[in-house]
């Protein structure tokens, strides 16, 4: 069985008294495996941060259902989305979303410590991460005195340390230079590579092409797909540009 | 542009930020009508009619200049707070072009509209109120009252003019904001990237030694005299302290439980351990003055509500008698017995004449010396004004001299004594031996008495210096052995008190009249002779009683109001901007996973904090201060610790009641904007 499973997904948001609705997502289905590094792509309003919202149990689907590691989250209550959240998922944001009153290795620590963990727990995890993400010289440092590159690797330890079934990400690298955005890239692809699962949406075709497979979205369904396999990056790279520059003159794949 | 445009935008501005101007509207309107009240009450001459009625006006004439100086600063205040929620907004109009002058001009409406609102609404509230304000004033000084409708156009003149200068002064202060901030700051504003305060230890325990050593003061005053002058020390200690602790010591208290890793890594600590840690150090500031503003609301009711319920008792203590005629003069003279035997004689016959008879008459005179006493020695040669600094106040005594027939006689007691022998009825807080030296005479003490366990208490009551009653076998030898001291101005320093009260069997109308015809006598028998004298009737002072302590009591009450809105009002911003700070902060927390309730736990803790400390502070500080009132209400005369107490508990309660219902006003409505 397959990680997270898709079935089915559509979200309509209702206009306000009788005016129109929108229809972001039609009908969404697909799934990742454990292990799997995806990468969903699309234009802006094709529907791919709806996507990510119902992923994250931020938003709720209007029908259609989504099982990850068998759970289906529509049937989990309200109040204990926030944990199921904080136990299983990983989420790495554009604007890197730190606290800017905490140090960088408390903002780390956050999730850690809304499960109520132990503090000696919690320096045992982050000593592991620390050494493959480069941060140790920033823990101590308010997020406003690092640079974004560093900002985003502190979001990624603090997606990381709890040991998440999947790592959701949403433009990781829309806000970084393209140094940093090599650097953030690599690094998900070294995760990736002991094991994590990543599900990432974003623009760019250069992060896109790091990823085993990349699902394009359009007007609301998943339109195209597109493995890996065993090409190198830059013929991956050019297989996405073809694709997307194929979307863009309203080329039918089907 | 168009003539129309910026009053338009200036309106609309106003309109669109209603959750922060509509609160500043009611402050200002309130500090206009309660002007106009207290103005129209102080110097309309209401109360010039009535006995005693000059001090209530005094008052609240003194009340309005503080409320003109209070208003000012409260109202730059709340203005600057709004000038900078809207920064964002004037940089956004001048990214669309506006230059600075148009900016000026918008700021220039705004400011207009609040004063149109301001005045309009203040001066309607200002006069529809006043009668009711009036009534209550003149019930509690117990003058008659008539229900004419009073408008007086002299006091909305005023009101006027010194809210329009005011405004004026805000309406610059809003320009030179606005003006001297690029395009670029203006849209940053409130984003600008301000760093975690970092612990100063320095200024932390600075603050709280400042703050000790303020409570030390005012707890080891123990008289009244050095009351008066410690009191504006230990006030201006505590409130530096005040500031300093909430700024520093905070934010200091704030890492350390931050380095406690068990109790700061708990979900409930996390969040608000390191927002009041990253806020305290702009907070503290607003926090103190709450916390200020608070303790002056506390001592200021407790203090005046106390003297004004014990008015009763403190004319009682003032005037035992229904009559109490008093002469005093420096020196020592010969013919004071003679002098005193006249004046007796004199006020007997009058009183007949009026077709009374005096009962229950003390009747005495004594002799006084001041000066400093240490090791049962009174030294006579200090002089106070070159030593006002170093002097301890605690240590400066009174000795009175009295005959020891004279004591028998009020005392109902009988002691015999000789030549240097004396009887010493004494002050708990001094120290004296078997041997007493005043100036350069030696006197044996024979027999030593607690002045609170004394017969003599009954008659004299001195409560602001303390006492040592010297019973000598003859004062007047005694007396002639001082008659050379003199003070440092070369007037003598050993005076001479000569008291005669007694009851009536008249009614109060006829005491009054009594009072004042003796009065008359007395006056008329010793002004000549250059000696301090009066005659006052209990029913005529109690007048003077009612109208001062009355006028107090409804001052602190006025100004409470005013000091009560300004601290709702500096929360309620504080509260809101920090809803809109952590509106982004909570979205990121949710993400990460934090339950909604979570979510309520910390916000209820960090406000709870916010809301208790002040309010903490306010009553430890009322608690430090409160030995140091009783001390300064005793100038008054007024010696009731238990009440005092008891009007601090009821000021304390009705306070935290109004508090509790702004916490949860303001903390829906920081609910609301974070969710």
């Amino acid at each position: 069985m397959s990680l997270l499973e898709v079935t089915g997904l559509q979200k309509v948001y209702k206009g306000r008294r009788g005016g129109a609705s929108v229809e972001a997502l039609k009908n969404v289905n697909f799934s990742v495996e454990n292990g799997e590094y995806v990468a969903i792509m699309g234009e802006s309003g094709s529907g791919k941060t709806t996507l990510l919202n119902i992923l994250a149990a931020l938003d709720k689907a209007t029908s259609g259902t989504v099982i990850l590691d068998g759970m289906n989250l529509s049937t989990i209550k309200d109040s204990a989305m926030a944990m199921f959240r904080r136990d299983n998922l990983g989420y790495v944001f554009q604007e890197f979303n730190l606290l800017d009153t905490f140090t960088i290795e408390d903002n780390i620590y956050l999730p850690l410590v809304l499960a109520g963990r132990r503090p000696d727990d919690m320096r045992a995890r982050l000593d592991k991460l620390v050494p493959s993400l480069g941060i140790s010289e920033i823990l101590k440092k308010y997020p406003y005195e690092v640079s974004g590159g560093q900002k985003q690797r502190a979001a990624v330890a603090r997606a990381l340390i709890t040991d998440p079934k999947i790592i959701l990400a949403d433009e990781p690298t829309g806000a970084l230079d393209s140094k940093s955005s090599d650097e953030l890239l690599a690094l998900f692809k070294q995760v990736n590579e002991l094991g994590q699962t990543i599900l990432m949406v974003t623009h760019s075709t250069k992060a896109a092409s790091n990823a085993s497979r990349v699902l394009f979205i359009k007007d609301g369904i998943i339109f195209h797909q597109i493995y890996k396999g065993s090409s190198s990056d830059t013929q991956m790279y050019q297989k996405i540009s073809d694709t997307l520059n194929l979307l863009a003159q309203g080329g039918d794949l089907k | 542009m168009k003539a129309g445009l910026y009053p338009k935008i200036a309106a609309d501005g106003i309109r669109k930020n209603g959750r922060l101007y509509i609160p500043y509207f009611i402050t200002c309107i309130l500090m206009v009508a309660l002007f106009y009240i207290m103005h129209m009450l102080g110097f309309s001459g209401l109360l010039k009619n009535f006995e005693g009625g000059s001090t209530a006006s005094d008052m609240l004439r003194f009340g309005t200049y503080i409320m003109a100086v209070f208003g000012t600063i409260f109202l730059f205040y709340t203005q600057s707070t709004l000038v900078k929620g809207r920064l964002k907004e004037f940089g956004l109009y001048s990214v669309l072009g506006m230059n600075r002058k148009n900016l000026g001009r918008i700021v220039f409406f705004e400011t207009l509209i609040s004063w149109l609102i301001a005045m309009t609404g203040g001066l309607i509230a200002g006069i529809g109120l006043s009668k009711l304000a009036e009534l209550g004033f003149l019930r509690l000084v117990a003058v008659e009252v008539n229900y004419k409708f009073n408008l007086s156009v002299s006091s909305l003149v005023t009101t006027v003019i010194v809210y329009s200068v005011i405004f004026f002064l805000i309406f610059l202060n809003s320009v030179r904001r606005v003006r001297f901030a690029s395009a670029i700051n203006l849209i940053r504003a409130d984003k600008a990237g301000e760093k975690p305060p970092k612990a100063n230890w320095v200024v932390g325990i600075l603050g709280f030694v400042i703050l000790a050593s303020g409570y030390y003061i005012a707890i080891k005053i123990k008289q009244p005299l050095s009351a008066l002058v410690w009191f504006f020390i230990a006030v201006i200690l505590t409130i530096i302290g005040t500031y300093l602790v909430l700024i520093a010591g905070s934010v200091l208290l704030c890492r350390i439980l931050q380095k406690n890793k068990k109790y700061y890594y708990k979900t409930t600590h996390f969040v608000s351990v390191s927002s009041m840690a990253y806020r305290m150090k702009r907070n503290g500031a607003s926090l103190a003055s709450i916390c200020i503003l608070l303790t002056m609301i506390l001592v200021m009711i407790s203090s005046t509500s106390a003297l004004y319920i014990n008015r009763e008792e403190t004319l009682m203590n003032h005037y035992p008698r229904h009559i109490d005629a008093y002469a005093s003069k420096y020196g020592y003279e010969k013919d004071y017995i003679e002098i005193a035997e006249k004046l007796r004689s004199g006020i007997d016959e009058r009183t007949k004449e009026y077709g009374a008879a005096a009962k229950n008459e003390i009747c005495f005179f004594n002799y006084c010396l001041s000066g400093y006493f240490e090791n049962s020695y009174l030294n006579l040669d200090i002089n106070p004004m070159e030593n006002i600094m170093t002097i301890d106040y605690d240590k400066v005594a009174q000795v009175y001299f009295f005959d020891v027939d004279t004591y028998n006689r009020l005392t109902g007691s009988d002691e015999s004594l000789s030549d240097r022998k004396v009887l010493a009825v004494v002050d708990g807080n001094l120290d004296v031996g078997n041997e007493l030296k005043i100036g350069k005479e030696t006197f044996d003490v024979v027999k030593k008495t607690d002045n609170s366990k004394a017969k003599l208490r009954n008659v004299i009551s001195t409560n602001v210096v303390s006492t040592i009653y010297v019973i000598v076998d003859d004062v007047d030898k005694v007396a002639s052995l001082y008659k050379d001291y003199k003070d440092p101005t070369g007037s003598p320093m050993l005076s001479w008190y000569w008291i005669y009260d007694f009851d009536t069997d008249l009614d109060a109308e006829h005491q009054t009249e009594l009072g004042k015809i003796l009065n008359k006598f007395v006056h008329d028998e010793l002004s000549s002779k250059r000696f301090v004298n009066y005659c006052d009737s209990r029913e005529y002072q109690r007048n003077d009683f009612i109208k001062t302590f009355g006028g107090l009591f409804f001052l602190g009450i006025l100004l409470s109001i005013i000091f009560l809105v300004s601290c709702v009002l500096i929360i309620y911003y504080k509260q809101i901007s920090e809803g809109f700070e952590d509106q982004s902060r909570f979205g990121i927390m949710q993400k990460v996973g934090m339950t909604k309730e979570n979510i309520k736990k910390s916000i209820n803790s960090q406000m709870l904090t916010v809301f208790l400390i002040p309010i903490i502070f306010a009553c430890m500080h009322l608690a430090a201060v409160l030995p140091i009132i009783h001390k300064l209400l005793l100038l008054f005369g007024h010696n009731n610790m238990p009440l005092l107490l008891g009007c601090a508990g009821v000021c304390v309660l009705i306070c935290g009641i109004f508090y509790a219902v702004i916490y949860k006003l303001t903390s829906n409505a920081y609910y609301r904007i974070v969710s």
